[in-house]
């Protein structure tokens, strides 16, 4: 048995061929490979969804369609009309996590959005966008969303400390979150796979048998949960992009 | 099996039990980074100025399309009610001028019997006009023979009674006085 029990084994990057820009070691790695596949997947997918439109859509032009429709509804529902030039932002975000964390689910291919670089820069970049946005739309108006209108002035001295302070912590429990499911869902995953082999070593034959009669369909459960968390924060991930892009976007609140 | 070597291979120096996702950050997060906003832009240009449009055009498509079909349809069922009250009218003047063609049928009709009926009355009075003109006519020839017998058995009754033969005139007058009363 060469297959290392060690839950953390699954998130190591390999590096395949070394790359410098300048002093930046941009190595072609693992992780580099897979975010290519994921790219290239779903361009493929829409590609071969849309090579050929008809006004009664083929399957996969229909799941083009939905696809589009769910993305294009979330950000109508939350940012309204001024919210429609996002939505290829919004689109291609919750494609690229979402293709990633399914990647994830096949043994042996890295899950790219388990690594808080990853998740951590999207999220920077997604409230970096929204503070450029509302500097753009608002100018110095968009710190109002820091001074809640109707507030008593001495209210106010404690609510905009905590309104700065949470506007901060938007990049990290953004990122933060992304990355912590993915990482604890494959952790979880390995960790009750790896009791089979375990109980089978330490109890023999029933072992065996307490692993694949309790353990087995335990993993069977995990691993259709994880299916619904990979979905789930992607389409979280596109949602909160939606209600931080509000701010720069909406009414002042 | 062949990449999880490499993968082996080059992570092999660090730490077996360590933290990967933080271990590293050093090591490669530059070059995640760097992919991310590789293919993250490539997907981005490609779902912004490729796809998208094309899944909005064919929507659009439809949605037009649909509209337009809406649109034909109500045009033709417009038309095809415009036609039921053509129908409907043509069927009610179709239904008038029989009606009046019965009615003059009918009056026509009429007026033959009419016609008809009185030349056969007119010919059946002619006729029983001549019948009663010919019973008078022969009652009153009978009548005249009535009174010829009724002489002739005056006559002999009055001979066989008293031998005498009666004259002539004087039986006439007798029996004339008896019948004409």
């Amino acid at each position: 048995m060469m297959v290392s029990t060690d839950p953390m084994h699954q998130f190591k990057i390999g590096k395949l061929f070394d790359l410098k820009l300048g002093d930046l070691d941009i190595s072609f790695t693992t992780s580099a490979l897979w975010m290519v596949i994921g790219v290239l997947l779903v361009i493929g997918l829409l590609a071969l969804a849309t090579s050929k439109t008809t006004t009664v859509p083929s399957r996969l032009q229909s799941l083009a369609e939905i696809w589009y429709g769910f993305i294009a509804g979330i950000v109508k529902d939350v940012n309204h009309a001024p919210g429609k030039p996002f939505v290829p932002l919004v689109f291609s975000l919750f494609s690229f996590i979402f293709i990633a964390n399914l990647i994830g689910m096949f043994p042996y291919f890295l899950t790219t959005t388990s690594h808080i670089v990853v998740t951590g820069f999207m999220a920077l970049f997604t409230i970096s966008l929204v503070i450029v946005v509302g500097v753009i739309k608002k100018g110095f108006g968009f710190l109002k969303i820091f001074v809640p209108s109707g507030v008593p002035f001495v209210l106010l001295l404690i609510v905009t400390p905590i309104e700065i302070i949470s506007f901060l912590s938007r990049p990290i429990s953004l990122g933060m979150r992304l990355f912590a499911n993915m990482l604890g869902g494959h952790v979880a995953l390995k960790v009750f796979a790896g009791f089979v082999p375990s109980l089978a070593v330490a109890l023999g034959g029933i072992g065996m048998l307490m692993g694949g009669v309790l353990v087995m369909p335990l993993i069977v459960g995990v691993t259709a949960l994880e299916f619904l968390v990979a979905f789930l924060q992607a389409y979280v991930f596109a949602m909160l992009t939606c209600v931080y892009l509000n701010d720069a976007l909406g009414e002042a609140h | 099996m062949e990449q999880e070597a490499v993968h082996s291979a080059a992570a092999g120096h660090e730490a077996s039990s360590g933290f990967p996702p933080f271990d590293q950050i050093g090591a490669f997060g530059v070059s995640q980074i760097f992919w991310l906003i590789v293919t993250f832009a490539a997907l981005y240009i490609a779902v912004a100025y490729v796809f998208l449009p094309k899944i909005r055009a064919s929507i659009e498509t439809r949605d037009g399309a649909i509209k337009s079909d809406v649109a034909k349809a109500a045009a033709l069922s417009a038309k095809a009610d415009e036609s039921v009250k053509q129908v409907e009218a043509q069927i009610a003047e179709a239904r008038a001028r029989s009606r009046d063609t019965a009615a003059k049928a009918k009056a026509e009709a009429d007026a033959k019997t009419a016609a008809a009926t009185a030349a056969k009355e007119a010919e059946l009075n002619a006729r029983l006009g001549a019948a009663e003109a010919r019973i008078s006519e022969n009652r009153a020839k009978a009548m005249s023979s009535v009174s010829a017998v009724a002489e002739d058995a005056a006559a002999a009754i009055a001979e066989r009674l008293t031998g005498i033969k009666p004259a002539a005139a004087a039986v006439k007058s007798a029996v004339a006085g008896v019948m004409g009363g």
